[in-house]
């Protein structure tokens, strides 16, 4: 990546942020520190010069000119001496540190700011550079002025280097910041460029692309394993579909072959002047009917089993719904010669797709009705279990299904020898399961009351769903 | 009868014409949603079969701009989407019964002369008479020739169904959507057995048969 394209980044845009931040910041900083290093300074300085003047006033009154010529010098031997210009009436310099008269700033009223020229006869050493000092003037009785003022060039100096400490401070955080920011934008940029490669190559068709994950538990990482989690469900349920529609070609390829040959038998029959064109075009009819029930069903399956499809889901009382199928079925039971018995908890309450767990049951009712013998019984139950779980349950008192047919019974087309007889395509239970699989819940199968005379062992089948959230 | 069929299928379109035409309905066919439209517009027609998708304009839309001009002719969508939402949005759509592809010519018979009925019988009535036949819908009782009929509830329904279609076909799957509300097709012949419940009470104790079963459509209720 160009540095042009870097400095378009987010992190380099928040690093320029931060910067500017930073710098108001550190100008705040700095403005503080001079006002307040400086105004203190002045303070103290203004209370000792006036101070000082005082004094003096005090010893010209009591001797004069002479007297404080005297006390000039002798304060000059001081440690850090004021600096003082006694001037005549008309100006002219009568002794003192002072040089001359000062050059005042025009900082404004109060104590007065100045830069000086210190007398080289008073201190030498210090050269004729010119230094910072606060100071008065006050005029005296007698019609000289005299200049009281203290040396302030250690704190301006001070200052001043704050300041040049802090520009080059903050030239080194810009430069640092820069630099980071920029650091951090190329990392950055390298681990959206690994999710954009994914994303890249998803787009182009390649739906086994992965984010490579580097094992830091880094936002980008969980980024790119949420990414690679919703790929792989993404590529499951494309497979699901895949396999579903490969199921139902092959499931509807056997039935539309025999009605194919069906039709084809009969024209050849037709041709030949024998059988009747009526009966084999009304038995196509029903072939094409069956056919289009499995298709249904078949579809139904699929969309069911398909991952991520869920039914549409209402909360509603299981032993309603229950009762209601028991009423459509118990006609029918009794028709059938069988004892048809419901026992349905009252109060229970479950989230799903009434219609499909409708169905689930109908089908469940079917195969019990066709499988029981005459004579026998079939009991529909709704309860909650003690896991919290809501079951539908209906036990016959059929043949049953032996254990290592069970697991087998439930998958598609699959149908037993001793159901050769009857009518159906196979689908039934394999509906049912995938209701159940689409709800979160399962079908169970179980030997049902056991083998009483010519009855039994029976069938026990339970449609369990889990409990509501 | 005149029904106007809105489908874009020329081969359905034709066996509809030909199906309803020989169970004695005037039909025209109308090629897609706006021909449709403009010639249900015009008006004259008992039921609209209208098949839902369609180029041009399809039969939903077809069947909104229909109702929002005030047109309340009975209509009877096809379609090939036979999911509950698909069904629901159909009739909010402003269709009277769904109808999913393919189908029986028994059933989308019955179902179009189940709609013509509908708009006859009026809405407040609170006794249905069918011949010697009489419902009271707001005591639920019901009496033959004076003699009453204990049923149970869910008889009561199915019995105000027939007589609500009385003289006409309806069909198992009318039955158990109408009158239970489902949408599969049980294997067992549940409907059957409590039509022949209902017969059996019914036309107990009576020469004349009044429910009788129409071969290869379902069952049919006389005066």
């Amino acid at each position: 990546m160009g540095l042009p394209q870097l400095f378009r980044t987010t992190p380099f845009r928040l690093t320029l942020l931060f910067l500017a931040l930073f710098g108001a910041a550190a100008a705040a900083f700095l403005a503080y520190i001079y006002l307040s290093t400086v105004g203190e300074v002045t303070q103290l300085a203004d209370r000792g010069v006036a101070q000082e003047a005082r004094g003096l006033e005090a010893i010209y009154r009591a001797g004069g000119d002479a007297a404080l010529l005297r006390r000039f010098a002798e304060s000059s031997a001081n440690d850090r001496p004021f600096l003082y210009l006694l001037t005549d009436a008309a100006g002219h310099r009568l002794g003192g540190s002072l040089a001359a008269a000062p050059i005042s700033d025009g900082r404004g009223s109060g104590p007065i700011w100045m830069h000086f020229t210190r007398s080289a006869r008073v201190t030498p050493e210090a050269g004729g550079g010119r230094r910072w000092a606060i100071g008065q003037t006050v005029r005296l009785s007698g019609g000289e002025t005299l200049m009281v003022a203290t040396d302030v060039t250690y704190a301006e100096t001070f200052v001043s280097r704050i300041v040049r400490a802090m520009w080059g401070a903050a030239a080194l955080v810009v430069l640092l910041g820069l630099g980071g920011g920029l650091l951090v934008s190329r990392n950055v940029n390298r681990s959206v460029a690994r999710l954009n490669a994914v994303v890249a190559g998803v787009r182009g068709g390649d739906l086994r692309a992965r984010v490579p994950l580097q094992g830091g538990r880094d936002e980008f990482d969980e980024l790119g394993a949420g990414l690679n989690d919703m790929l792989d469900r993404l590529e499951r349920s494309i497979a699901s579909i895949r396999h579903a529609g490969d199921a139902i070609a092959h499931d509807l390829r056997s039935p539309l072959t025999r009605l194919r040959t069906r039709l084809e038998i009969a024209l050849l029959d037709v041709e030949a002047g024998k059988g009747d064109p009526k009966a084999a075009l009304a038995q196509a009819l029903d072939d094409a009917d069956a056919l289009l029930a499995t298709f249904t069903t078949v579809l139904a399956i699929a969309r069911l089993e398909a991952a991520g499809a869920t039914p549409k889901s209402a909360s509603f009382d299981p032993s309603q719904l229950a009762a209601d199928i028991a009423e459509l079925y118990e006609p029918a039971c009794e028709e059938h010669g069988l004892d048809f018995k419901a026992e349905l908890t009252p109060g229970l309450s479950v989230r799903g797709d009434r219609e499909f767990l409708a169905q689930a049951l109908a089908n469940l009712l079917d195969n019990a009705v066709k499988y029981t013998p005459r004579g026998g019984a079939i009991m529909l139950r709704s309860r909650r279990r003690s896991s919290g779980e809501i079951e539908f349950s209906i036990t016959d008192t059929g043949p049953g299904v032996c254990d290592q047919d069970r697991g087998r019974i439930v998958q598609r087309f699959v149908r037993l020898e001793n159901s050769r007889n009857q009518p159906g395509a196979g689908l039934g239970l394999s509906l049912v399961a995938a209701v159940a699989h689409a709800h979160g819940g399962r079908l169970e199968l179980d030997e049902g009351p056991g083998k009483v005379g010519e009855f039994g062992p029976g069938l026990r089948v339970a449609l369990v769903l889990p409990r509501a959230a | 009868m005149r029904i106007l069929i809105i489908e874009d299928d020329a081969e359905a379109g034709a066996a509809m014409v030909r199906g309803l035409g020989e169970a004695g309905h005037e039909t025209v066919h109308a090629a897609d949603g706006a021909l449709g439209l403009e010639a249900a517009l015009k008006g004259g027609f008992d039921v609209l079969v209208v098949d839902r998708m369609m180029p041009n304009m399809d039969g939903l839309a077809a069947v909104e701009t229909l109702r929002r001009e005030g047109d309340q002719t009975p209509v009877l969508f096809l379609s090939a989407l036979g999911e509950i939402d698909d069904r629901v949005t159909g009739l909010k759509a402003g269709g009277d019964d769904y109808l999913v592809k393919p189908y029986a010519f028994a059933e989308l018979i019955a179902r179009v002369e189940a709609l013509s009925r509908r708009r006859e019988t009026g809405a407040v009535a609170t006794t249905l008479r069918v011949g010697e036949l009489e419902m009271d819908l707001i005591g639920r009782g019901v009496r033959r020739d004076g003699k009453p009929i204990d049923l149970q509830p869910r008889e009561f329904q199915l019995l105000e169904f027939m007589m609500r279609h009385a003289g006409q076909s309806v069909t198992r799957t009318m039955l158990l959507e109408k009158v239970w509300n489902y949408h599969f097709d049980p294997q067992t012949n549940v409907i059957d057995v409590h039509v022949s419940r209902l017969r059996a009470k019914l036309d107990k104790g009576f020469n004349r048969p009044m429910l009788t079963t129409v071969r290869g459509a379902g069952y049919r209720l006389d005066g």
